[in-house]
């Protein structure tokens, strides 16, 4: 009968591991996981060749060869470490046994051991295949570079590096998941508030960790920077891959040890939180509310326009203010934008201070590249967030609302992108360059970020003839096999726009000419955007459409006559 | 009778039909609405009762028929239609994240009504329904009573000539029932036109001096309690509906029920 049990709910929790509607074809699930690990597995093709490329065997030069490796290994390691930690922050929610299962569960003859059991298994297995499917193609020929001569040296290498990547994973899973255990101490409503922000934290500190650890330009950097690596947990794996595989420096040797300790001391804790949930948690959520309490906190917001402007426009914020998910989703565009953000003033910091150029707050290009990314990620991801329905049967109330046309809906939208994405991340920069820079230079490099703000925000509503949060959505019509190639090419015509920038900010003349051409085409895309929104079919939509079965190819016979 | 032959009728369904798929959910279905008169709108589930409020809403569309408020049809001018409607749906769909009174206070705005009478009248509403106090706890912690009184002051809000009512008394306590029944009453004989839809036939006698009963989506009565007391010589309404639209023999199902479950 347990046994039973363990299976039926096993099965039920391993499908709810990550909420991935955005990757659902449907909402099914096979091709939910499906998808999501051949996402992985497309990642490991790419990081096995990136790897492949850095760690490219120069015969000539021993020491340069030894350097390439290590930076492919911890390479490795630290972005396994940071997938499974995405991973755990996307699966905050179904980690530990949460109301839904309590309540649908508890009047059932099923003991809170198994349903406890099951839980921790389907997690353990979700990591364990994340991490495989990560690691499908590096952890398959990289450990050939990474060994010496020799057949048992060979196997040595692939036992090592498929424990230090299993081992630096599971340390990072159960970090976050005893600290989220142990706020569960909290009364539950004090936890319900604290875990999101906790959540939001752990994937900004997850992104900023990964793009802001010291890299190492040489050996000697890497043995200079021991205080450093005493604190970053993806070097403690680094020297435990190279205690397992038998070659560790002796300066590098104080790293293993803290591997194991983090390790263990994580299980620890890991097994403690479960323990806090099977004694306590289970019986709180039972007997409390899964629900905020209310707070008399400010509820002003400002007026966006006419009556119904300011009605959407305020629903808007409060929705995204509110709820959780719609923040997480938000948080992932914009922590996208702020890795490479940081990955971009980062390296060329690394080269300036290599090269003795200056300080990497001096105006330059990747700096003005680093504000547009954080700009355009920001509108993306809250134009994506606008697209998510909040409780989508509750939007009878604005079907039934005599003026909702759609070009006063749109105006609404446009202001709410404008509340919530552009102004906060333009004020930001404000304050930033302001500080940074010349106030000449930070007003011109501002009133160009506000025209591609303002650009971006008017491509993103082109044809969004909705209310936000309020229409149906049909997961599955994001091309996610497609985002790396866009994300290149965007990548590219940033840099390309960054240089002529810094060309621009120089030189008056071209500075206006740059300027001007920016508003114009804001201006062109505004205009397109609501000749978009009072045509024919300028509709307000409240239901996604799926795609038609049988598409009309609109021929026509003589050229003229329309074949019926 | 008399006062029904005096009274233009405010909102008539002519031949209204509704079919999903093929499949009719609601197939000519005509009845009157008057000024004055609370008209209940009865049917077992899934006889086409909700469908028809959605319809006359703009909700869903429909099929085939016409909607006649005040004489014209109700799409010639939505907007001036719904201006003119509130709508209490079945079930108490709200926006969780919001306050009772935000909700209230979007619901104003987006009716366009003027910020100040917005205040006013929804304060006023709030106590009257008791829900002043809990105005800025959000939503998602309302009982579904609570919601259920917020659904009713939404509706109430602008004024509304026509006031469509969906199963309103779901979840009420007994005295906000008692309240309620008295409010629709009173709403009628303010000229209102109400048209309520309910199960509980006990509450539809005594509020209602007219019905339309539904079933499998087509009307089988239509006309005041009284006269369908006398035409059918029956005492109450719920012996009315019964004979007019549950055809199952209730007694003999509950007896299956017991037996297969002793088995």
């Amino acid at each position: 009968m347990t046994r039973i049990q363990f299976r039926v709910l096993y099965r039920k929790f391993l499908f709810r591991v990550v909420d991935l509607e955005l990757l659902a074809p449907q909402g099914d699930t096979n091709k939910l996981l499906g998808q999501f690990a051949g996402l992985l597995i497309f990642c490991s093709l790419w990081l096995s060749l990136i790897a492949a490329v850095a760690s490219g065997p120069d015969r000539y030069n021993l020491l340069l060869e030894t350097l390439y490796a290590w930076m492919a290994q911890h390479f490795l390691i630290a972005t396994t470490m940071l997938a499974v930690g995405l991973f755990t922050v996307m699966s905050w929610e179904t980690t530990f046994p949460d109301r839904r299962d309590v309540l649908i569960l508890s009047p059932l003859p099923v003991r809170a051991r198994t349903l406890l059991f099951a839980k921790v298994a389907a997690v353990a297995t979700a990591v364990s295949i994340t991490v495989s499917a990560l690691n499908v193609f590096t952890g398959l020929l990289l450990p050939w570079g990474f060994a010496s001569d020799g057949a048992t040296h060979v196997i040595r290498a692939f036992g090592a590096w498929w424990v230090t990547q299993f081992a630096a994973g599971l340390f990072l899973f159960c970090s976050v998941l005893t600290v989220q255990g142990l706020a569960q101490l909290l009364p539950r409503q004090a936890y319900l508030r604290v875990s999101s922000w906790l959540q939001t934290t752990f994937f900004i500190l997850l992104l900023t960790v990964y793009f802001l650890q010291p890299p190492f330009a040489e050996v000697r950097d890497l043995l200079s920077n021991e205080r450093a690596l005493r604190w970053i947990p993806s070097y403690w794996f680094f020297g435990l891959f190279h205690q397992l595989n038998g070659a560790a420096l002796p300066q590098l040797a104080f790293l293993a040890p803290r591997a194991w300790t983090g390790l263990s001391v994580a299980l620890c804790g890991v097994a403690a939180a479960y323990l806090i949930s099977y004694f306590r948690t289970l019986r709180m959520i039972a007997e409390q509310p899964d629900i905020l309490p209310g707070r008399r906190s400010l509820h002003w917001l400002p007026r966006f326009g006419d009556s119904l402007q300011t009605a959407v426009a305020q629903f808007s914020v409060r929705t995204l203010l509110r709820s959780r998910h719609h923040r997480v989703v938000l948080t992932f565009y914009l922590g996208i934008g702020l890795g490479l953000a940081m990955f971009i003033s980062h390296t060329h910091e690394v080269y300036l201070r290599a090269s003795g150029f200056g300080e990497w707050y001096r105006l330059n290009a990747p700096l003005l590249m680093a504000s547009c990314l954080i700009m355009c990620a920001a509108v993306l991801g809250t134009r994506v967030v606008f697209s998510l329905p909040l409780e989508v049967r509750a939007n009878w109330i604005f079907r039934i609302m005599p003026r909702a046309g759609v070009t006063r809906c749109l105006t609404a939208s446009r202001r709410s992108l404008y509340a919530l994405a552009v102004a906060p991340i333009w004020l930001a920069s404000a304050a930033l360059f302001f500080r940074l820079w010349p106030w000449r230079v930070a007003a011109e490099h501002l009133a160009l970020l506000a025209a591609l703000g303002a650009i971006v925000a008017e491509l993103c509503l082109h044809r969004f003839h909705k209310i936000p949060f309020t229409c149906s959505y049909l997961p599955g019509k994001t091309q996610f096999n497609m985002a790396l190639v866009y994300l290149g090419l965007f990548l590219l015509v940033t840099e390309w726009a960054a240089d002529r920038e810094m060309a621009a900010l120089g030189n008056t003349a071209l500075y206006v000419i740059t300027l001007g051409v920016l508003v114009t085409v804001a201006l062109l895309a505004r205009w397109r955007t609501v000749a978009a929104a009072r045509s024919e079919e300028g509709q307000v939509q409240f239901e996604e459409m799926l795609d038609p079965a049988v598409f009309a190819l609109n021929l026509h016979r003589d050229g003229v006559t329309k074949i019926q | 009778m008399l006062h029904r032959v005096r009274e233009r009728p405010v909102l008539e369904l002519r031949n209204v039909c509704k079919y999903f798929s093929g499949i009719p959910a609601v197939e000519d279905v005509s009845f009157c609405a008057r000024r004055g008169e609370v008209t209940g709108y009865l049917g077992p589930n899934g006889s086409g009762k909700s469908t028809t409020m959605k319809m006359i809403t703009g909700l869903i569309e429909m099929t085939c028929g016409e909607i006649l408020f005040e004489g014209e049809g109700i799409q010639r001018d939505w907007t001036e239609f719904k201006q003119r409607m509130g709508y209490v749906p079945e079930e108490p769909y709200l926006y969780p994240q919001l306050s009772g009174l935000e909700y209230l206070v979007m619901v104003g705005q987006l009716r366009g009504l003027p910020a100040k009478s917005i205040r006013e009248r929804i304060d006023g509403l709030l106590r009257l329904f008791s829900l002043y106090a809990d105005r800025d706890m959000p939503i998602s912690s309302y009982s579904k009573g609570m919601r259920q009184k917020v659904l009713l002051s939404a509706a109430l809000l602008h004024n509304p000539d026509l006031i469509l009512l969906d199963e309103p008394f779901s979840g009420l306590d007994i005295g906000s029932a008692l309240v309620m029944r008295s409010l629709i009453q009173e709403l009628a004989t303010r000229g209102k036109v109400v048209l309520f839809s309910s199960h509980e036939l006990e509450i539809v006698e005594k509020v209602c001096s007219h019905v339309v009963i539904l079933h499998r989506g087509r009307v089988v009565a239509d006309d005041s309690i009284e006269r369908l007391r006398t035409l059918m010589a029956l005492p109450t309404l719920e012996d009315i509906f019964a004979q007019l639209a549950v055809e199952q023999d209730t007694a003999a199902i509950s007896h299956q029920i017991v037996n297969l479950i002793l088995a």
